[in-house]
C-alpha cells in the first residue's frame, strides 16, 4: 500500500502537530534547561534518598504521600492513621484542603509553594521533600494523584518521586511539568514552626501561619518570630506576632512590635488601633 | 399579591437590619476592639479571591462572552467588588473548577482531529471531503 498524501492531508497533519505542540508546551522545563535569564540557579542533581517510602494501597495516594512528608518533617505517622482523616471513599481520593488541614492537626505549617519548578527544586536543595498533586489524565478526564518530589536530575531531565507503589519513580521533567500544570502546579511543604521556606512571600507565609495558628496557638510563637525576622517590613506578620503575645499577656513586647511597625508605616490603621488598646491596658497615657 | 410580597420584603429588610445592629456590639466586645489575626486572614483571603475573579474577568474570551450576553464588563466588575466574602469565595471556587469545562472543549477538538486522522488513514469515513 502506498501513501499518497495530498496537499490538503499534509496541511491537516501540520495543523495536528501544531495543536499537539500547543497542548504539550513545557515553558518551565525549557527555561530551566536553557538557563534563561532570571531562572534561579540550582544544583545539578539532588536525591533525598533517605526519604521514607510508604507504598500506597488502592487509590490511597493521599494518605501515603501525606504520611511521607509528615514523617520527613519529624512527625512519625503511618498512612493507615491518616486514611480516616483525608480519604473520601465515595470519591476514591483526598481533597487538597483536607491534606492541608490534616498537616496542621499534626502540628505542621502547610505552605503552598509558588508553582515554579525551581521553587520545588530549591526546597529539595534544603533537604525538604515536596508534596505535589498531578493530573495524570486529561483536563476533561482527570486522574488526580498525590506524590512526593524527592529529587531531580538536570542532566537527565528527570524529576524523582515517591509515587504510588514505586519507591523511586524517575519521571521526565517535561511529563512532570505537564501533569503538574494540569493540577495548577499544586505543591506544598510542611514546616516545623520556626523553620522557613526558601521561596515564599510574606503574604503566603502569613496565610499559612494564621490558618495553622487557629488550632496550634501553643506552638506558633517561633513561627511568627522567624517570619518577622525574615520579612521585617510585613505588616501582617507584625500584627500576627503582636496579637499572639497580647493573648499570652505579654503586653509590653506586643506593643513594641507595633511601635516598630508604625515607625515604618505610620498610616497602618489596624496597628494604630491595637497599639492604642494595648496602651490603655498597660495604663499608659495614649500618645496616638 | 405584589403588595403582600413587598410587605414581606420590607419585614425581611427590617429583620436583617435589627439583627445586624443587635449582633455588632457583641462581636466587638468579644475581641475587645483589637484587630485579630483571623480578621486579617479573612481580609487577605478576600483580596486574593477578588484578584482571582478580576483576573478571570479581564480575559478577552470572558469579556467577549459577557458582551455577547449584553453585560457591561465595567458594571460587572463594580458588582463583584461589592460581593460579600462568602459570595466571592463561591465565585472563585467556581473559577477553579472551570478548567475542567474548558478542557471538555479541548477534548472535543481532540476527538475531532483524531477522527480526521483516521479518515486520512482510511480507517473511517466520517469526513468524505478530506
Amino acid at each position: 500500500m502506498r501513501f499518497n498524501w495530498s496537499a490538503r492531508q499534509r496541511a491537516l497533519l501540520l495543523l495536528l502537530f501544531a495543536l499537539l505542540q500547543a497542548c504539550v508546551a513545557t515553558p518551565q522545563t525549557d527555561a530551566l534547561l536553557q538557563g534563561d535569564d532570571g531562572t534561579p540557579v540550582v544544583q545539578p542533581r539532588i536525591y533525598l534518598s533517605s526519604t521514607v517510602f510508604y507504598p500506597q494501597s488502592q487509590y490511597q495516594c493521599g494518605p501515603a504521600a501525606l504520611a511521607t512528608v509528615l514523617t520527613e518533617s519529624g512527625v512519625l505517622v503511618e498512612p493507615d492513621e491518616l486514611v480516616s482523616q483525608v480519604y473520601l471513599p465515595e470519591r476514591q481520593g483526598s481533597l487538597q484542603v483536607e491534606m492541608l488541614a490534616t498537616s496542621r492537626r499534626y502540628g505542621r505549617i502547610a505552605l503552598p509553594l509558588g508553582g515554579q519548578l525551581t521553587d520545588l527544586m530549591q526546597e529539595l536543595e534544603q533537604g525538604r521533600p515536596v508534596l505535589v498533586m498531578q493530573n495524570l489524565g486529561l483536563k476533561s478526564l482527570p486522574q488526580w494523584h498525590y506524590a512526593v518530589a524527592v529529587g531531580y536530575d538536570l542532566a537527565n531531565e528527570e524529576i524523582l518521586l515517591r509515587s504510588g507503589t514505586v519507591e523511586t519513580l524517575r519521571t521526565p521533567m517535561t511529563v512532570f511539568e505537564r501533569t503538574w500544570a494540569r493540577a495548577d502546579h499544586w505543591s506544598v511543604v510542611l514546616l516545623e514552626p520556626g523553620t522557613l521556606p526558601v521561596n515564599s512571600t510574606a503574604q503566603q507565609y502569613f496565610t499559612a501561619l494564621a490558618s495553622f495558628e487557629q488550632i496550634n496557638e501553643d506552638t506558633s510563637e517561633p513561627a511568627w518570630k522567624a517570619g518577622l525576622e525574615r520579612w521585617p517590613e510585613s505588616e501582617l506578620l507584625a500584627m500576627g506576632y503582636s496579637n499572639l503575645l497580647y493573648r499570652k499577656g505579654r503586653l509590653a513586647v506586643a506593643a513594641e512590635i507595633l511601635e516598630l511597625l508604625l515607625q515604618r508605616n505610620p498610616d497602618y490603621q489596624p496597628a494604630r488601633n491595637n497599639l492604642q488598646q494595648i496602651r490603655q491596658q498597660l495604663d499608659e497615657p495614649t500618645a496616638n | 399579591m405584589k403588595k403582600a410580597i413587598r410587605s414581606v420584603s420590607v419585614w425581611m429588610l427590617a429583620l436583617v437590619f435589627t439583627a445586624g445592629i443587635a449582633f455588632q456590639p457583641s462581636a466587638m466586645a468579644a475581641n475587645e476592639g483589637m484587630v485579630t489575626t483571623q480578621q486579617l486572614l479573612s481580609q487577605q483571603q478576600h483580596s486574593e479571591n477578588l484578584a482571582k475573579v478580576n483576573a478571570f474577568m479581564s480575559q478577552e474570551k470572558v469579556q467577549q462572552m459577557l458582551t455577547e450576553r449584553g453585560v457591561n464588563v465595567e458594571d460587572a466588575k463594580t458588582r463583584i467588588a461589592g460581593l460579600s466574602g462568602a459570595e466571592l469565595e463561591q465565585l472563585s471556587l467556581q473559577i477553579d473548577e472551570l478548567p475542567a469545562g474548558q478542557g471538555a472543549l479541548g477534548f472535543l477538538l481532540f476527538l475531532l482531529v483524531f477522527f480526521m486522522l483516521l479518515d486520512i488513514a482510511g480507517v473511517t469515513d466520517i469526513f468524505p471531503g478530506v
